[in-house]
């Protein structure tokens, strides 16, 4: 298995070394919604005298620019590429092969956030500047952040898979998509820390997945929380990502064999 | 200029044929669409739950802000977009050649041609949001006001259109565009907040490289009173050079197309 992954990644590395800038344009769409929303809530608490339900103005600063990291590490796309796999007939020779066709995607993936991490971390720096972010962590938090981000990249790769199976059964999951996208506009911390949202989203965002991927190990990384909560935290993760591995095989299985080969 | 709003009723009515023969993906981007504004009011309402104005903007002045964005957003979509992705293909191909032949104004004919019908759907709820918006803002809404919001706003879209138009006319000489249009899409979701609140590199990179700034807030900012005739003489004056420019570049490129055969 390790010697597969390794021709996989040379190939990927070649391959993406093609589309070096394209690579760094896509970054852009990791930064831009974070910044966004972090110039909107530094208006409020500037608004506010500096501070609103115990985040600062640097507070939000860094809760965003962890949110950018975050969210950069953690982006999958393969609940979008899949059904063009289908559509196009190029699932069927896939299925040949003796490999899996999610380890292509791990490595497509690992490779795109390994060549792009670089130029996002200058430019969260300028951002960091601009806001005058402060960071009030402690070591251990680091220390929590790296099984954290871990999970979540897990986590937000395999929910991605479980919705592309979608596809399977309903051919186009644009809506499904969009669905999941907005769903996780909302409730995954996009738009506001989770401890500023009202109670009742903060007990929906808490139930659903998408605060494990984005705003959980961003509020860990900002030095945010507790430790015991920062464990607390990392065990909903891992069961997050256990009931995503287990639906994923699961809906995989029952996928394939309604599966009608376009082009084949 | 009849031949012309004639033709563009003939294009509607066949692109609109067209999508109906899905009608099943009709009705769910309607949905997807209720869905996205549903959730970005939601975002402002819990921003202004810690707080009564940001930057100087009330929530209903924000909530008319947003539906702006989304009547933008949506006429450019409508029109616009369709038109120019089936553009840069046609200079990819070389298929631009059936366009240049017709005896009409090329540059119409390649910012028109295409439409997404459905996204009209968006123009509407946008005009609602703007609607209720207005109604929160409680205060009369003159008419002096509501012609400087309806010029401001045609002015604005004329500035994103020809930002698009620039950009794709890049196409004739560099052939894949479509990276830089990605960018110009990532950077207009900004237009969701009024313009102001963002810090300066972004805003002067927003309101003269990606123009949404400006479009979305003006109009929002004639409705909540804080645009005046000089504000909107000089908006006009803007977008009439900016036209000017890209169609100047759009008959540049044209000269440096090849065709498909030669």
């Amino acid at each position: 298995m390790i010697r597969i992954y390794r021709q996989l990644l040379v190939a990927q590395i070649q391959a993406a070394a093609q589309y070096r800038i394209q690579a760094v344009l896509w970054m852009l769409f990791s930064i831009i919604r974070p910044v966004i929303f972090l110039a909107a809530w530094t208006a409020v608490s500037s608004a506010q005298g500096g501070s609103v339900g115990g985040y600062s103005t640097a507070d939000f600063a860094a809760y965003y620019i962890a949110m950018t990291i975050v969210g950069h590490l953690t982006t999958a796309w393969n609940s979008f590429e899949f059904e063009f796999e289908i559509r196009q007939g190029r699932l069927s020779p896939k299925l040949l092969r003796p490999l899996h066709p999610l380890h292509y995607a791990v490595v497509e993936n690992l490779i795109w956030k390994a060549t792009t991490f670089l130029p996002l971390l200058i430019v969260c720096a300028v951002v960091a500047l601009t806001f005058r972010v402060e960071w009030h962590g402690e070591w251990w938090h680091l220390a929590l952040f790296v099984p954290s981000i871990l999970l979540a990249i897990a986590l937000a790769f395999m929910l991605g898979w479980v919705i592309a199976t979608a596809t399977f059964w309903l051919q186009r999951i644009n809506t499904v998509n969009t669905l999941m996208q907005r769903v996780g506009f909302m409730f995954a911390g996009q738009i506001a820390p989770l401890a500023l949202m009202p109670i009742w989203m903060q007990v929906v965002a808490y139930s659903l997945p998408f605060a494990y991927i984005l705003a959980i190990p961003a509020e860990i990384l900002r030095g945010g929380v507790t430790l015991e909560r920062g464990l607390i935290y990392l065990v909903g993760q891992a069961v997050w990502l256990g009931l995503a591995i287990v639906a994923y095989r699961f809906a995989w299985r029952a996928g394939l064999r309604e599966y009608s080969a376009v082009g084949a | 200029m009849l031949r012309y709003l004639r033709m563009f009723r003939a294009f509607a009515s066949t692109e609109f044929q067209f999508e109906m023969e899905y009608r099943g993906n009709f009705y769910l981007s309607i949905l997807e669409m209720f869905l996205v504004i549903g959730t970005s009011i939601a975002a402002v309402l819990v921003m202004f739950g810690h707080t009564t104005t940001i930057n100087g903007w009330t929530l209903p002045q924000m909530i008319v802000l947003l539906g702006v964005y989304y009547l933008i957003q949506g006429g450019v979509n409508l029109v616009f977009s369709p038109s120019f992705e089936r553009l840069m293909e046609h200079v990819r191909v070389g298929t631009l050649d059936f366009h240049l032949l017709k005896p009409v104004n090329a540059q119409f004919l390649v910012s028109t041609r295409h439409l997404r019908v459905v996204r009209s759907a968006d123009l509407l709820l946008g005009l609602v949001v703007v609607i209720v918006g207005l109604v929160q803002v409680g205060e009369q809404v003159g008419f002096a006001q509501a012609l400087l919001f309806a010029l401001s706003l045609v002015f604005g879209v004329m500035l994103v259109y020809s930002l698009l138009l620039g950009l794709v006319t890049l196409s004739f000489w560099f052939v894949r565009v479509e990276n830089l249009l990605a960018i110009f899409w990532a950077f207009t979701e900004a237009g969701r907040f009024p313009v102001d609140v963002y810090p300066l590199w972004l805003r002067v990179s927003l309101s003269t490289i990606v123009p949404i700034g400006i479009a979305v807030t003006a109009p929002a900012n004639a409705i909540a009173g804080r645009m005046d005739w000089i504000g909107l003489a000089l908006l006009g004056a803007g977008t009439v050079l900016a036209v000017g420019i890209a169609s100047a570049l759009w008959r540049k490129g044209l000269q440096s197309y090849t065709g498909a055969s030669a």
